[in-house]
Formats: structure tokens, sequence, C-alpha cells
């Protein structure tokens, strides 16, 4: 398998966009992510594009189409890859793979997102046979109750506090107030978290992320290619997809069958490992992370789940500044979901976009130092998750 | 006059015996991996022969985890009218290998502590959208 560059990255600024159409968003993401590259549309030889259920596609997730019409049909092949939540990351994986196959030169990978109002409700099907509709009518647990019961679970078994739940948020807001792409970039005190309504007890307002409109690009190229453009590029070291396993311990519908132990969200854990093990590095030489923060809970057990700290120890490397960009375990430089908001099938590649900015040394006030090893995870729908390994 | 009868939530998913409520799910009888909703085949990948049984599931469980829903949550969720904050619970089922969500039948649910035991019981949620009152499995905290 041949190496695979990061060559050009855009984004769209997150936040919401009335006025504006899906394409235009996304218009501006590929654009950019071109000119970074250097690289004439009609160089590039496929697309490989996150669906979506909420905009654009024709509403049969035909996102990839919609950007090349727009671009210029070309011709050339199309990938329109769902996979909910980590549709963008799962996107990158096949762009990755189609570059490190020899298959392509060059290749586009795209996410854009309008959300619709509100709090997402997964599914939009009412069918007896859908475990997520029975989830809703039988019980009814929307996505944050969903994350309330981790972190609930967390607070029994670790002593997390509701003061350090706060915590993650007001450090996300102190990162991301410097990021002229995040949508919410006022700074928090902890007074002002723990102030906010409680949505899913014990989560509040200002500890979940809500919906946003956004759109992400990144150019992938041969390495060949990219000494023909550019002197020092960023390198997809990796790129991996795995899907949760019948033991895992948390229901995705209204029952599990747990394997003893802390099991769940399997495909996080097997899609972090993957990815490591294929750049051939140990959870501790990341010099930073991008995880996907839904909610405050992800950012305190993701790094013990994946071995890049001890069970229990995220409190406190927290409240002694370890996570920030400066500290030992930088996460969420860019502010994370927490700071953007989620554009579904965006998020994945925002999260490369940011990767690759910090290891360029180019994300100013937000910058990890000297940082040369990055990774960006996501989950989605359906036990999808995905990472890939950045390097410089 | 409207009709407002009890309606169950959803199909064949459980039941009242004469030793009180159960869930109705399945089991494959080569692997003893339990399933709730009922499934048609065994999905274990380490099981090489689905033999897929009928079985029933609880009553007694320990709570796992628990939240409280503060907000009223679209249809098809169906809540009490005034709206009330209710409980949502993940329950480990002693003895079916089964961890289950479910709501939490109690009338203080910041009270419910996790670990606590609970026991399976069938209850209104509240009415749903065409008036009929609507019963579905709960746990309630013993």
């Amino acid at each position: 398998m041949g190496e695979v560059a990061v060559l050009g990255i855009g984004m769209h600024p997150w936040g919401k966009f009335p006025k504006k159409n899906l394409n235009s968003i996304c218009r501006v993401a590929v654009d950019a992510a071109l000119a970074d590259a250097g690289v004439n549309w009609k160089e590039v030889g496929a697309v490989a594009a996150a669906s979506s259920r909420f905009s654009g596609g024709k509403g049969w997730g035909l996102n990839g189409n919609d950007i090349v019409e727009d671009m210029g049909s070309t011709g050339l092949p199309v990938y329109n890859l769902s996979a909910g939540c980590a549709a963008g990351a799962n996107a990158f994986n096949v762009g990755h793979m189609m570059v490190a196959s020899g298959a392509h030169d060059v290749v586009l990978v795209v996410g854009g997102e309008k959300m619709p109002k509100g709090f997402i409700q997964t599914s939009g099907l009412e069918d007896e046979t859908d475990p997520e509709y029975l989830r809703q009518r039988c019980v009814g647990l929307p996505g944050p109750g969903f994350w309330a019961l981790l972190t609930r679970q967390r607070m029994e078994e670790y002593g997390t506090s509701h003061e350090d739940l706060a915590a993650v948020a007001v450090k996300a807001h102190k990162v991301g107030t410097h990021n002229e792409n995040a949508r919410f970039r006022q700074l928090f005190s902890l007074e002002d978290v723990l102030n906010s309504n409680m949505v899913s007890d014990p989560l509040r307002l200002y500890e979940i992320c809500p919906v946003s409109d956004g759109a992400a690009a990144v150019v992938l190229c041969s390495a060949e290619y990219a000494r023909k453009k550019a002197s020092n590029p960023v390198w997809a070291a990796s790129s991996a997809v795995a899907t949760a396993r019948f033991d895992d311990g948390l229901p995705r519908g209204l029952g599990c069958v747990p394997s003893p132990g802390r099991t769940h969200h399997s495909e996080a854990r097997i899609s972090v490992a993957k990815a490591l093990e294929a750049a051939e590095i140990g959870p501790k030489d990341l010099d930073f992370v991008e995880l996907q923060d839904n909610t405050v809970y992800y950012e305190l057990a993701f790094p013990e789940e994946w071995g890049m700290c001890e069970p229990g120890q995220s409190e406190s490397l927290l409240h002694k500044g370890e996570t920030l960009p400066n500290g030992s375990m930088p996460i969420n430089p860019s502010g994370g979901f927490l700071c953007f908001g989620e554009a579904t099938t965006a998020q994945g590649l925002f999260q490369i976009c940011e990767v690759a900015w910090q290891l360029r040394g180019e994300a100013g006030e937000r910058q990890v130092p000297g940082a040369k090893i990055g990774m960006a995870q996501s989950i989605g729908l359906g036990g999808n998750g995905t990472a890939a390994v950045l390097k410089r | 006059m409207t009709d407002s009868s009890p309606v169950h939530a959803a199909k064949d998913l459980f039941v009242e015996t004469s030793d009180g409520p159960r869930l109705l799910g399945s089991r494959c009888e080569t692997c003893r991996a339990p399933y709730f909703p009922s499934s048609e085949a065994c999905h274990n990948p380490d099981c090489d022969h689905s033999d897929i049984q009928p079985a029933h599931f609880g009553p007694h469980g320990t709570l796992w985890s628990v939240t409280v829903q503060n907000y009223p949550p679209p249809p098809p969720v169906v809540a009490s009218d005034p709206y009330s904050p209710y409980a949502v619970g993940l329950v480990d089922l002693e003895t079916d290998g089964l961890r289950v969500i479910g709501r939490l039948h109690v009338e203080d649910p910041a009270s419910v502590k996790v670990g606590g035991p609970v026991e399976l019981v069938l209850a209104p949620l509240g009415q749903g959208q065409d008036g009929h009152e609507v019963i579905s499995w709960q746990f309630e905290p013993r």
C-alpha cells in the first residue's frame, strides 16, 4: 500500500445559516481545500462524500453527486458513504484506501450538512421492527439521555462530580474561543455551565453539543503526486473503521448481552487500536487527539479506554491543565463538538482539518506546541467507529 | 366519548403471567445468548448453530445506570400531561445475561440509586396522541 498525503484542507465555518443552501456551504469548503492543495478540480480522480439524511443528496444521500454537479461533471467516480455521525470519517477511510491502493492519485473527501432544529431524533421511522423507534415509543430516551446514562455510570464508578463535568466544557471553550471556524466561541465559567439548564440528568445544556450547519473538505493524494506539490506535506499514517461487537455493553436498541468489564463503545476502542497499530505507535505517543465529544463524558472516558491514560485519571489531568494544547495530553484543541456543534456528517472531516492545521503549526492561539502526530476519532449511529492518525 | 382504553406501547414485547410480568424475547439454545426483542436468528459471531426459542426475561434486576429526562421529548415518546420528568434506567437482569433499557416506575425520579435492586412492572407511560393510555414495561426500585 502506498503512502497517502493530506495535501489540502478547507472548511466552511460552523453555525446556523438559514439563508445559505447546502451546495454553497460545501462549495466554500471544497474550493478552500483545492486551493490549499494547489489542485485543479479536473485533476481530482474520485470523490468520497458523506451521505446525509438531513440535507441535500436528492433525498437519497447522494451528497457527493451534488458536489460533482456543482464543481463540474467530469465523469469521475463518486462514492456516497453513510455511517451516521461517522460518515465524514468513513468517507475519509474510503478516500484513503483509494489512494493507498493506487486506484487514484488525487481524491476529494467532503462532508457538509444543514441540520434541522432541535436535538437529533435518531430515527425517522415509525416501524416496530426498528429498535430506535421502539426505544422512543416504549421507553423515551433521546440522544442526550443515552449519553447521560454513560455519564451517571462513570460518576458512580469513578466519583466524577458535576464540577468535573462542567470543567470539561469550561476547558473546551477556553480553547475554542481562538478558533474562527467554531460556532460557540464565548468563554464560560464553571458557574455558567453549572447554572445552564439540566437536560438529561446529570448532563446540562452547556455539557452537550447542539446541531449546527457546516462543511469540510480534504484533498488526499499519493506520495509521488505530493512531492510535485508540497515540500513537507502532512501524511495520513493510518485510517481505520470498525463496528461495535456483539458483546458490547451499551444497548443500541432495547437490550444487549454485555461481556464483563467496561465493554461499551467497542467500535471506538477497536478502530482506535487498529489506527494506532497501523501507524506503528502506542496511545501515549500521540501529541494530541481530536475525539468525538458529543458530551463532556467522552473527553473523560475515551482517553482512558484507549490507553492514553489510566482509568479514573482523566479528571485530575483535566484539572491540572494537561488536556489543554500546552499540556501533556492535549484533547480537542479545536474546541471540539462542544464549540462547533454537530453538523453530523461533516464532523469527521472538521477533525481531519484541525489535526492537519495543528501538524502544520498553523493553529495560532490553540496550537499544540511541536505537534508531530495526532489522531481524529468519530462514532456514529449503527455502531460505526473510525480513527485516523496523521503525522508530519 | 373518546376511547381511552389502555394499549400496549408495542406488540409482543411483554406479557402478564401467573407469576407476574415478564419481557418477551428469545434465546439461542446453542450459545444461550438472550434477545430482547425476540430475534429470528442468533447474532453471536461465536455461535455456529442458531437455535432460537421463545423466552421470558425478568423480573429481578440491578440498576446499572439512570438518567432523568428533564424536558419533554417529541412523539413517538409518550409522557404525562402536563409533563413531569421521568427516569430511564439500564438494568442488568438477574440470571438472564441481558442488559435492558426501561423507564423507572417511581414517584421521585431523583431518588433512584445506581446499583440498587429493581423489579419489572407493567404501567402506563402517559396518554398517546390518539388518546389511549399507553402501557409499557417499567422497572420499580425495591
